[in-house]
């Protein structure tokens, strides 16, 4: 099928004078993008490159808003849109990409001079290689793609984690994820390339200690000395020496990144009525973890310009678009999924926060001392890798500062720990909130998708 | 010609419940356990009766566990956390302490459950997945000092050298006998199946292991006495199987029965709920780190990945325990949403496809929905591997 050009997302002239008078993003390597550059891209290369992308179908949870006065937004879709461009140079000047998973901060990896992916972006490199895709096509192709990962390693694999693109040839230097209690499929997925076709890819873990592993000395240790071993697998590739200082100097960048995430949190949810649609939240917490544009000095100066806007729209009582006023406000727990959040709207509700990938971004390193150990003690102090109780009560307060009315736990069919956990902290919240709960699964193969927006549906309707 | 022993160990385990209740009115205290990687040598020098917790085969203990745990939570894990909630096997009820190591992280999970919603006390023993590191051995030491000085403060008891010592060369006893016992049942006319073997190995999860080192001596002895020397070997035209994947805990009998009743003849495995905990435990000091660095040089559990397959000890123990035992199949036996296991299907396929060796993935749960459908395909197996014998040996 090919793309129906009617049905393609199209940013407005209007916009483009205040658009251009906006700030530059700074890449990692000290190249400015102006905005002429990327309201070019944005208008001309962009739609013929990647017409999907402009793709305004209901059932496209990753549409481009049409928010077209948040700048920083506009900025952030460049990125994404610009992913294999941008690595494909880095690349070429010898940076090496690392495959990341598990959930944690990626200081350690570009501390060492990599580009750290996580599942997400590797698939959205991936999928930057072809072009002139409609939706349809792009989706059939991955959905294939995804096939050859249920083959090669199990049917029970909630999430191939990248495993199709990197045993296809995608240039993943070395796959280093994290262990952890959120997900049982990281170490198996890792251990499942030992088998493939490229052995050609360096594979670590960094094995992460369970257990009130916050409180031990020695797991705290234990998991330093992985990270070190990480940066100096890293520094095998590269030639360099990774010293002390290059991961203070990286936990520093990171932590205003993190710092500035959790503010532009604490804005958003003091606004009565929110500032942006749910999509637009997402993209901009999540932009804290510093990973999701292959670029975290990117990542920052997009956020700071965020952190502006926000700031503006909240004190000017500027809602976001198609947002309703009454609109029931719901916290998603729970790993891997999110809903289409258009369609939540259109349901009368919005999410207004999520437990993954927010726990990381809600911890700030020690930045004096030994930059390893203070690395260590934080990505162990991740309230999601708490024991239940903890978990839930560092959710419970991200759920009252939210002002959530509702509270959903999500997870993907086959994935065995988050759902394991999910009906105790569900049980846990409710104590601590008495919010309502509901707990939903849904799969990576998109077989769900409908019951799941149905119940969400009933869910809103009944708040 | 019967084995007394075998008998003695059955009567046993029907009279080890009471024994425990009696035992606990005594003082005594008892630790349950659901782990790979504790070593139940701490529990025992302490002066804590150790019992390891699990069965399997029953659909309806994994309902109930479902309600508690997840429906993607394996049926073994999603039958444990049933059995804490009926509270009615005599081994839950009478676990004063209940432990699990983190191996699996779904064992981690129902600890978490466990402890949550039937108000148990449960320790847990933190285990790397980076088990070959030296890094990684410290980390453990520390662990299990972490995991002793909590059982010291139950028991009331500091663990000595001595006191380990002893326990230790108790469980090497128990390891050594059940290795010279096991290739017996991989013999021509065997005195003991491999069915009664496995029977042997997991009443060693509950009978005071004291004890229990006497019985499996008095059944080596009544072996040697019967047969001498164990000579492995079968008939010409023998489907020979080997079992490989996921745990097989006491009650879960429908792989086994179809077996028996296909004539496919299982002669080795290298299960942990079998064999393989028992094989290659060095421990080179009576102290906690020597205990820590021999469980994890052990052939690794599934659930630790390992990155290099062509030095992976627990492929090249497979081949080694095939060989040995002289199988000519392997079925390798998966549970639902056992990833550890189910993961590594494929992979093992491929690998003994290169040796000539022909392996079965059965992908099953404790529902009876799916035994014809498991009876099928095995029944297609042992008929392939025996002509695949016949033809060898016409060869």
């Amino acid at each position: 099928m090919g793309t129906n050009e009617s049905h393609l997302f199209r940013y407005p002239e209007a916009i483009k004078e205040e658009f251009l008078a906006g700030a530059d993003i700074v890449l990692r390597d000290g190249t400015r993008v102006a905005p002429a550059e990327i309201w070019a891209y944005l208008t001309e290369e962009g739609p013929a490159k990647y017409p999907h992308i402009y793709d305004q179908s209901n059932y496209f949870g990753r549409r481009i808003s049409g928010d077209v006065g948040l700048s920083y937004a506009l900025k952030a879709n460049y990125l994404l849109m610009t992913m294999n461009d941008r690595i494909s140079r880095a690349k070429a000047r010898g940076v090496p990409v690392v495959f990341v998973q598990g959930g944690q901060s990626v200081d350690p990896y570009y501390a060492a001079g990599a580009i750290g992916l996580r599942p997400a972006s590797t698939g959205i490199w991936a999928r930057r290689k072809e072009t002139g895709l409609s939706r349809n096509e792009e989706d059939l192709r991955g959905q294939k793609r995804r096939q050859k990962a249920y083959n090669e390693i199990s049917i029970e694999v909630c999430n191939s984690a990248g495993y199709e693109h990197i045993q296809d040839g995608l240039a993943v230097d070395m796959i280093a994820p994290f262990s952890c209690l959120r997900c049982s499929d990281v170490s198996y997925g890792l251990e499942a390339h030992r088998h493939g076709q490229r052995q050609d890819v360096k594979l670590l873990l960094i094995d992460y200690p369970l257990d009130h592993q916050r409180d031990k000395e020695w797991a705290i240790t234990y998991f330093a000395d992985n990270l070190r071993r990480l940066t100096r697998s890293i520094d095998e590739l590269t030639g360099r020496t990774t010293t002390a200082d290059d991961l203070s100097a990286e936990i520093k960048l990171h932590n205003e990144g993190r710092r500035l995430a959790v503010e532009i949190a604490d804005l958003w949810w003091s606004a009565p009525v929110p500032p942006t649609n749910g999509k637009d939240r997402r993209d901009i917490f999540q932009m804290g973890g510093m990973e999701v544009h292959a670029d975290p000095t990117a990542s920052l100066s997009v956020l700071r310009e965020a952190r502006d806007l926000i700031a503006k729209r909240v004190e000017t009582g500027v809602h976001g678009l198609g947002v309703a006023t009454d609109a029931s406000r719901i916290f998603i727990c729970g790993s891997c999924v999110s809903p289409n959040e258009y369609r939540v709207e259109q349901a009368g509700g919005i999410i207004v926060g999520n437990d993954n990938h927010w726990s990381d971004i809600t911890t700030i390193v020690e930045e004096t001392g030994d930059p390893y150990y203070n690395l260590a003690k934080a990505i162990l102090s991740y309230p999601y890798e708490q024991p239940i109780k903890e978990r839930a009560r560092w959710t419970a307060e991200q759920i009252k500062k939210s002002r959530a009315d509702g509270v959903l736990f999500l997870y993907k069919w086959g994935c065995n720990t988050q759902s394991a956990a999910a009906r105790m902290i569900v049980d846990e919240i409710k104590a601590q909130t008495g919010l309502p709960t509901l707990i939903i699964e849904d799969d990576m193969q998109r077989s769900q998708t409908e019951q799941m927006h149905n119940r969400i549906s009933a869910f809103i309707e009944m708040l | 010609m019967a084995l007394n022993a075998l008998e003695l160990i059955y009567k046993r385990l029907r009279e080890r419940p009471q024994e425990l209740v009696e035992a606990r009115a005594n003082g005594a205290k008892v630790v349950g356990f659901q782990a790979y990687n504790l070593p139940e040598e701490v529990i025992y020098a302490l002066g804590l009766i150790p019992v390891r917790l699990g069965s399997g085969g029953d659909g309806d203990l994994v309902e109930v566990g479902g309600r508690y745990i997840s429906t993607k939570n394996c049926v073994y894990v999603r039958s444990t956390v049933g059995l804490f909630a009926e509270n009615t096997d005599p081994y839950i009820v009478n676990s004063d302490i209940v432990a699990f190591d983190a191996t699996c992280l779904q064992t981690f999970r129902t600890a978490e459950v466990v402890q949550y919603y039937f108000n148990r006390e449960v320790i847990i023993l933190g285990v790397p997945r980076n088990f070959y590191l030296q890094e990684a051995h410290t980390y453990f030491a520390a662990e299990l000092r972490h995991f002793v000085s909590r059982l010291e403060a139950i028991s009331g008891v500091t663990l000595t050298r001595e006191r380990l010592a002893d326990s230790i060369a108790l469980y090497n006893g128990i390891r050594d006998a059940i290795v010279r016992i096991y290739p017996y049942q991989a013999t021509k006319n065997p005195a003991i199946s491999w069915e009664q073997v496995f029977d042997v190995i997991q009443a060693g999860y509950v009978l005071d292991r004291r004890e229990y080192l006497g019985l499996l001596e008095s059944l080596l002895a009544e072996l040697v006495q019967q047969r001498g020397a164990p000579v492995i070997g079968g008939e010409d035209d023998e489907a020979r199987i080997f079992i490989s994947g996921s745990t097989i805990p006491p009650g879960d009998k429908k792989l086994i029965s179809i077996m028996q009743e296909l004539g496919g003849r299982i002669v080795g495995d290298d299960l942990w709920s079998g064999l393989i905990p028992y094989v290659d435990v060095q421990i080179e000091d009576a102290t906690l780190e020597a205990l820590a660095s021999a469980y994890l040089n052990r052939t690794p559990h599934g659930a630790l990945p390992y990155l290099e397959l062509a030095t992976d000890r627990r492929i090249k123990r497979l081949k080694e325990l095939i060989t040995t035992f002289k199988a000519n199949g392997v079925i390798y036996h998966t549970l639902r949403y056992c990833d550890p296991y189910t993961f590594k299907a494929k992979e093992t396929k491929d690998i003994l496809e290169k040796e000539g060796i022909p392996l079965l993935e059965l992908h099953t749960e404790y529902a009876g929905s799916d035994f014809e459908a498991i009876r099928t395909r095995v029944e297609a197996f042992v008929e392939m591997v025996k002509l695949r014998a016949e033809s060898e040996e016409a060869a």
